[in-house]
């Protein structure tokens, strides 16, 4: 017992995860002490959500140690991870709505004999855990008549009853209210007083700062520090810790955007999207940048046809967003999210995939002119240099940033005149990031039209021209990038820090 | 800068092989070692016509397994095939029957006999034309949905036949193309019409635009939406083609015949299913061959024949199927994943 009293309750050591061609946790080592709330955080791709798999078995270290209670802690999927006493509270809630509050949290742990259940203080059990971290929830309650901020205390309920002492919440608040928030907040208190440590997930720095006890920032898959939120001096420095300024881009201004408006949508609403207008240039690389859920993909989605939405936009005069083809045939091509599930034929050869989105080009009557598609394919991998042998390599064996290219292939080959371009680099190597960002200038010093729909800012400020800022939805502000941006103000602004204020 | 990673040697576009390629080259090779072996166990196996035989005795199979091997490949299933086949056949003895006979099974509408062919292959589209709705607007799973109308069609032509056959009352030419030599041998039409079936399946497979729209489906349908391509009209053409194929051969069959058969095709849709999978086709979709699918169908033609010639009971066929399809399988699978290691 001693020995549980002093060594953490979770620590890590030279932890590594590696991806085809992408480190995504690369050598990272701290602990977390008991009873404590420990805050994660770090901009998109930084490491967060694999680190987090990797603790609750859901992926396996390449390399690395971790260790529950200072001995060896290997779980093989999330299951073994509970049997260790670590829970994840998803983003989704995993609840039944049919049944009451007490048979939710008592789901999974019946005890039986032969097949029938029988009377033990299981129940009793449960319902003081409930009581302790939140006594006004009524535990004979239909679970469907619960808000989503109660049933997410049922589900923390249910973990802290199951023997957890390790509970993962991973940006529990994205869906709260805030008197939903300050109610959270007081069950995670109660829940710390009664030895259960929390390792909290969340963009928003202002929740940290408040709840928090200890902060771990991670950057580019790297450990960049642990330490106390008492020795933190506000947002603006961890601010500074999650982007490392060094790391910046200098946005060197372009002189060739005209001022004719190619794209102009008014008042784009749907369930997440309120009232969204902005306007493109032809010539322009716009950004729109917003955390995760901030509606960055929707728009994309929007624009391109994929998802229909209320509001009009218009492509050179004419409206568009009926569907992706007819998108397409106006001048508008979308590299998408995932470009493995959403982008890519991985089945398929370089060649097979990137004649996709302009087939008329490549065809007389229906019949595919083979020595195009050849020449066109061969044109691509050169002029993206793409790394590969062969154009008839098979695309899923091409890493990330090669995978990534070839999508921008598929596009660039259907002669758009406005490339929508989600996510461009997630999952890329540095090096390859700056490649497709001098293609993305390229093509819009020939007079293309290029929107990036992106999480990480350095992208945004290297290489976009006017910056929208996106917040739950909206629009909250729009700037010309300038090398003397303020980087703080932005991120105080999209995670939440002006809510209403619309300059 | 662009002189880093370049190196002096060109980009190269031909690989020796693609995988599909390989596959069908193995299926081939296998047929035509599954051939020689029995010849080596039955007697008198090595022959010419037989040889000629285990093509032209499967001819609908065959047909039918283009229609299926172009779904398969797009990520759809069709076993609504063999049903069709029933009901189309029974459908153009019905219609073409004269009025009048002297009881309600040879009574039919007394259609002209193109009239009634053409009608009767409108109920095979009919029936494709079904799939398409449930599968592309409602979203089912193909394979329930076509399980469901391969159930429809063959229940239809059970109540036009009365769970019996109509073969009375049949004009003469009703006989005509089912039994039609060409070329001044004994191959009959239906065996020619299936070579140029073929043969157009491979050109559209393989140069044209909409054999590859139907590999880029198979192989990432919310890809292929998002590059602008439209599903839902391409799934819809490929059920009705495959509807439209099942129909013709089960026109023939019954002129074939002379006679309009509620069971005739039994089983045919897991025939022509098996001879895809044994000829290459993923079940998943975006990957197979027709030709592929030919030396399937050679395969089982081989095993189903030879066990005849072996004296073995007919009984023992469908385990022999088995294992030969166990055996394919898993070859393909393995072959594939050593190639790719």
């Amino acid at each position: 017992m001693t020995n549980q009293q002093q060594s953490p309750v979770l620590s890590v050591e030279g932890l590594v995860k590696d991806y085809p061609g992408v480190r995504a946790v690369d050598d990272v080592s701290f602990s977390i002490e008991r009873s404590t709330v420990h805050c994660l955080i770090g901009e998109n791709g930084a490491g967060k959500s694999t680190l987090i798999k990797m603790l609750t078995g859901a992926l396996q270290p390449t390399h690395g140690t971790m260790k529950v209670n200072g001995s060896v802690y290997q779980p093989n999927n999330t299951h073994e991870a509970r049997g260790h006493g670590i829970a994840t509270l998803f983003q989704e809630l995993h609840v039944v709505d049919e049944l009451s509050v007490l048979e939710n949290l008592t789901l999974g742990m019946e005890v039986s004999r032969f097949g029938f259940f029988i009377k033990s203080d299981l129940e009793d059990r449960v319902i003081q855990t409930l009581k302790a971290i939140e006594p006004s929830i009524d535990p004979s309650a239909r679970v469907s008549s619960l808000s989503v901020a109660q049933k997410q205390i049922i589900e923390i309920a249910r973990a802290a009853s199951s023997g957890a002492n390790v509970i993962i919440m991973d940006e529990p608040t994205a869906a709260l209210s805030e008197r939903e928030v300050d109610r959270l907040f007081g069950v995670i208190r109660r829940l710390q007083e009664t030895g259960v440590t929390v390792i909290y997930i969340s963009h928003k720095l202002d929740e940290i700062l408040n709840l928090g006890d200890t902060v771990t920032v991670m950057r580019d898959g790297k450990h960049i520090i642990t330490k106390p939120l008492s020795e933190v001096s506000g947002r603006a420095e961890l601010i500074e810790l999650m982007i490392g300024r060094s790391a910046f881009q200098t946005h060197t201004p372009r002189t060739k955007i005209s001022d004719e408006i190619l794209l102009k949508a008014e008042n784009l609403t749907n369930d997440l999207l309120k009232d969204v207008s902005f306007h493109i240039h032809k010539g322009e690389i716009v950004g729109f940048y917003g955390l995760v859920g901030a509606g960055k993909t929707e728009i994309a989605r929007a624009l391109f046809g994929a998802d229909q939405v209320a509001g009009s936009i218009s492509f050179k005069g004419q409206k568009v967003g009926r569907s992706p083809k007819h998108a397409i045939e106006a001048g508008i091509a979308l590299v998408p999210e995932e470009r493995r599930t959403q982008g890519l034929f991985t089945n398929l050869t370089i060649r097979e995939n990137i004649p996709v989105m302009n087939l008329r080009n490549l065809s007389d009557y229906g019949i595919f002119r083979s020595a195009d598609e050849v020449a066109a394919a061969i044109e691509y991998v050169d002029k993206l240099s793409i790394a590969t042998d062969s154009i008839e390599k098979h695309t899923e064996k091409l890493s990330g940033g090669n995978q990534q290219k070839v999508v921008l292939a598929k596009c660039l080959f259907s002669d758009a005149d406005l490339l929508l371009l989600d996510e461009p680099t997630r999952g890329v190597d540095v090096g390859a990031k700056t490649e497709i960002y001098d293609i993305i200038k390229d093509l819009a010093d020939e007079g293309n039209s290029v929107a990036i729909f992106s999480s990480e800012l350095e992208e945004v400020l290297g290489i976009c021209d006017r910056i929208f800022l996106l917040y739950s939805g909206s629009l909250e502000e729009e700037f010309i990038n300038s090398p003397d941006v303020d980087v703080s103000h932005i991120l105080n602004v999209v995670t939440g820090g002006h809510e209403g204020a619309v300059l | 800068m662009s002189l880093v990673t370049k190196s002096a040697k060109p980009i190269g576009h031909k690989r020796s092989l693609s995988d599909e390629m390989f596959i069908t080259m193995l299926v081939a090779s296998v047929a035509v070692g599954i051939f020689l072996l029995a010849s080596v166990l039955v007697p008198n196996f090595f022959q010419w016509q037989n040889l000629i035989n285990l093509v032209t005795n499967n001819w609908a199979v065959i047909s039918l397994g283009i229609g299926v091997t172009f779904l398969l490949v797009s990520g759809n299933f069709d076993l609504s095939v063999g049903g069709i086949v029933a009901l189309s056949g029974v459908l153009s003895v019905w219609f073409v029957q004269s009025t009048g006979g002297v009881n309600a099974l040879s009574t039919g509408l007394g259609m002209p006999y193109w009239l009634g062919v053409i009608c009767a292959l409108g109920g095979a589209l009919a029936i494709g034309g079904l799939n398409a709705l449930f599968v592309v607007r409602f979203r089912i799973p193909s394979i329930i949905v076509t399980l469901g109308t391969m159930m429809v069609a063959r229940g239809i032509a059970q109540v036009i036949t009365q769970g019996s056959q109509r073969n009375t009352n049949l004009p003469d030419e009703f006989g005509f193309l089912g039994n039609l030599t060409m070329f001044g041998t004994s191959i009959r039409f239906p065996v020619v019409l299936m070579a140029f079936m073929l043969i157009v399946a491979v050109i559209i497979e393989r140069k044209m635009v909409f054999g590859r729209i139907t590999y880029w489906i198979g192989a990432n349908p919310i890809a292929a939406t998002l590059s602008g391509i439209d599903k839902a009209k391409h799934v819809t053409y490929l059920y009705l083609f495959s509807s439209g194929i099942a129909g013709v051969v089960g026109i023939l069959l019954s002129s074939e015949f002379k006679s309009g058969y509620s069971n005739r095709g039994m089983l045919m849709e897991f025939d022509a299913l098996v001879i895809a999978l044994l000829g290459g086709v993923a079940i998943a979709g975006g990957f197979g061959s027709v030709v592929g699918m030919f030396f399937g169908a050679i395969i089982l033609a081989v095993v189903t024949s030879a066990t005849t010639g072996l004296t073995l009971s007919p009984d023992w066929q469908f385990i022999l199927k088995a294992v030969a399809v166990f055996l394919a399988i898993m070859t393909q699978t393995w072959a594939l994943a050593r190639r790719n290691r």
